[in-house]
C-alpha cells in the first residue's frame, strides 16, 4: 500500500470512459500495464445514458465482465490496486453488489491469490431526505431544476448520492486492494487515490479531471485507449499510450470543457477546483504539463443527489412517407392521427410523441431548418401510458392512423403511409426528477464502507 | 465569407448534467479564434437568435482563451431521456452551427 509522502509521483492508468460500454483496446493498455504504474482507475458510469437504468436499476453496458476480466487480471499480477467508480453505471446498491460478485468470480477462474476487495452503497433512503426537508434544509436544484420536494421524492424509484474523494481514502486506508463504488464523482476515483498518496488537492482533483475519459483527453479523437496521469507535488503529466495519440496544448484544454458547463470550475463534494489560472505546456512530443488549479474548500458540505421517475409503460412504431404530398403535409398527418387518438382514448391517461426523421427528428424545436428537402421520412411514434397493454394499443393505433390519415388532395388511396410489421416494446419512460443538492455533516454519512476477500 | 465549419477544428455538443447541453467551438489557432470572436457572429444574442429561443435559456456563454474556444450551454425543455427526447448525450444539437457564415 502507498503511504503519504512515500513517493515522488504517482502513476494512474486509465482505459475508457465508461466501462463495459465497449471494451478498452487491450494493446494500449497493455503497453501502459508495462510501465507499471501504481494504480489502474476506471469509471463504471455516468447519468449519460439516461434515466431509465438508474429507474429501473439495471447496468447499461454488455462488456462489463470483459473489462473486468482484463484489469483485475493485469492489475493483481503486478499487485497493483484497482479502483472501479460509479459500478453498473448508476452506482445503485445492485451494481456495486453485482460488480463485487464478478470480481470473485474472476479471481476463482482466474486462481487469483487472495485480496481484499473494499466498496462503498450510495443510495439514499427517502427517509433521510424528507427529514432533511421538514428539519428546513433547501435540496437545491442544479441545473434548473426547482427545489426538491416531498412529493418528488416520493415519485422517484431510487435515488443515489454522488461520493466525493472520502470513502476511497478510508477503503485504501483500510488496505482494499481492488474498490468497488457507488455513483462518485468522476473525478474521485483518480483523484482519491492521490489526496491518500499525499499529492496536493488541487493537482489530485485535476488529474481526476484531466483523465476521467481516458484518450478523449489526446488526438486525434480515439475512445477506449490508455492513458497515464502522472502527479507530483509540483504538476501533473497526461500522456497516451496508443502509438498514434498525442496529448497536446489543445486536447487537453479542449477537454477541461468537455460536457461541462464552463471550463474554469469544478464543483464535487467537499469543494471547488478553480482552474482559471491553469498552465499548459508541452512537455514532450506526446505529454502535456498542468500547473495552477487551485482547490477552494466549501464552507458547507452539499452532495448532489440522482433519481429518476417512472411516467409510463412504452411502445415505439415505425412509419415512413413517400408520397409528396403527404411529406409536405406531414403536420397535417400528425395532427390527424393526433386527434384520432384523443378522439378514442381522451379519457386515458398518454403520452405520445412523433419524431420526424428528415425533418427535425433530432434537434426538435432548436433545428434550425424549417423546409426539409427530404423526398421521405420516417417518423417514430413514441406512446407511453400507465400499463403495458394500454400503451401498445395507443401506440399502435396512432402508427394506423397514419396509415389512415385523411390529408385532402392525395391521390393513393390505398394508405398514405409505408408501416413495418409491429409496433415495438420499449423500456418504460422515465424522467430525471431528482437533481439536486443536500447539506450533509460528514462526507462519509451517506456512503457506508464495506470490505469482503476475493481469490484462493 | 467563411462557414465555421472551415474555420473550426471542433465543434461538438454534449450533456452538461441532465438538464443542459454544452456547446464547444474550438479554432485552431489564436488568429482563427480571434477572428469568430471578434466577428460577433457567435456571441449569447446571435445563438439565442440562431436557434430560435428566448435568451433566458442560454445558461452561459464563454470565451475562453486559454483554449482557443468559445463555448456555450443551454437548458433542456426536459431533463434528458425524457420521453420525447431522441438525443440522451446531446452530441448531436451541433448539426447546424457548421453551416454558420463568418465574415
Amino acid at each position: 500500500m502507498t503511504t503519504a509522502g512515500s513517493k515522488k509521483e504517482l502513476r494512474v492508468l486509465i482505459s475508457t470512459g465508461h466501462l463495459g460500454t465497449a471494451p478498452s483496446s487491450p494493446e494500449s493498455f497493455h503497453r501502459g500495464m508495462e510501465t507499471n504504474p501504481d494504480y489502474v482507475v476506471a469509471d463504471g458510469g455516468s447519468s449519460d445514458p439516461g434515466p431509465v437504468y438508474l429507474g429501473e436499476d439495471t447496468t447499461l453496458g454488455h462488456f462489463v465482465r470483459e473489462e473486468l476480466e482484463l484489469f483485475l487480471t493485469a492489475s493483481r499480477r503486478k499487485g497493483i490496486p484497482l479502483v472501479i467508480g460509479s459500478a453498473g453505471d448508476t452506482g445503485s446498491n445492485r451494481g456495486v453488489d453485482e460488480f463485487v460478485s464478478i470480481i470473485k468470480e474472476l479471481a476463482q477462474e482466474h486462481r487469483i491469490s487472495k485480496f481484499k476487495i473494499g466498496y462503498f452503497y450510495s443510495e439514499v433512503p427517502k427517509d433521510y431526505l424528507r427529514k432533511k426537508i421538514r428539519a428546513g434544509k433547501a435540496l437545491t436544484g442544479l441545473g434548473g431544476f426547482p427545489a426538491l420536494t416531498e412529493d418528488e421524492i416520493d415519485k422517484a424509484t431510487r435515488i443515489v448520492a454522488v461520493a466525493g474523494v472520502d470513502p476511497f481514502i478510508k477503503l485504501l486506508d483500510m488496505g482494499a486492494d481492488v474498490i468497488i463504488a457507488g455513483r462518485c464523482g468522476d473525478i474521485n476515483f483518480t483523484a482519491g487515490p492521490c489526496i491518500h498518496a499525499g499529492f496536493p488537492e488541487a493537482l489530485s482533483y485535476h488529474m481526476g479531471k484531466m483523465i476521467e475519459c481516458a484518450s478523449l483527453v489526446a488526438e486525434p479523437f480515439m475512445g477506449k485507449e490508455t492513458v497515464i496521469g502522472t502527479i507530483s507535488k509540483d504538476d501533473i503529466k497526461i500522456t497516451p499510450y496508443h502509438p498514434d495519440q498525442r496529448a497536446t496544448i489543445a486536447s487537453v484544454a479542449g477537454h477541461s470543457m468537455y460536457e461541462r458547463e464552463t471550463p474554469y470550475y469544478e464543483h464535487t463534494l467537499g469543494g471547488m477546483l478553480d482552474m482559471r489560472s491553469c498552465q499548459y505546456e508541452q512537455y514532450d512530443a506526446r505529454t502535456v504539463r498542468i500547473t495552477g488549479a487551485q482547490w477552494v474548500p466549501a464552507t458547507e458540505l452539499r452532495v448532489k443527489i440522482e433519481g429518476a421517475k417512472k411516467l409510463g409503460e412504452r411502445y415505439m412504431g415505425f412509419v415512413a412517407l413517400r408520397d409528396p404530398h403527404v411529406v409536405r403535409n406531414v403536420d397535417k398527418a400528425i395532427d390527424w392521427c393526433k386527434s384520432a387518438v384523443a378522439k378514442r382514448f381522451g379519457n386515458e391517461k398518454y403520452e405520445l410523441y412523433f419524431h420526424v426523421f428528415g425533418r427535425n427528428g433530432v434537434l426538435k424545436e432548436l433545428e434550425t431548418v424549417k423546409e426539409t428537402k427530404a423526398h421521405e421520412l420516417a417518423i417514430v411514434v413514441e406512446g407511453l401510458a400507465a400499463t403495458d397493454p394500454l400503451a401498445e394499443k395507443i401506440t399502435d393505433f396512432a402508427v394506423r392512423m397514419f396509415f389512415l390519415a385523411r390529408i385532402p388532395g392525395v391521390k393513393g388511396t390505398a394508405g398514405t403511409a409505408a408501416t413495418t410489421k409491429k409496433t415495438m416494446k420499449s423500456s418504460p419512460g422515465y424522467m430525471w426528477n431528482v437533481n439536486h443538492t443536500v447539506p450533509i455533516d460528514d462526507p462519509m454519512e451517506l456512503f457506508p464502507v464495506h470490505m469482503t476477500e476475493a481469490g484462493v | 465569407m467563411a462557414k465555421l465549419s472551415d474555420i473550426a477544428s471542433t465543434i461538438r455538443s454534449k450533456n452538461a448534467g441532465v438538464n443542459q447541453i454544452t456547446f464547444d467551438i474550438i479554432f485552431p489557432n489564436k488568429e482563427s479564434y480571434a477572428r469568430v470572436k471578434e466577428s460577433g457572429v457567435i456571441t449569447r444574442e446571435s445563438i439565442a437568435t440562431f436557434f430560435d429561443i428566448p435568451a433566458a435559456r442560454i445558461s452561459d456563454f464563454v470565451t475562453f482563451d486559454l483554449g482557443n474556444a468559445i463555448k456555450f450551454t443551454i437548458y433542456r425543455n426536459r431533463p434528458s431521456g425524457s420521453p420525447g427526447d431522441w438525443d440522451i448525450l446531446g452530441c448531436q444539437q451541433y448539426g447546424p452551427l457548421l453551416e454558420i457564415e463568418v465574415p
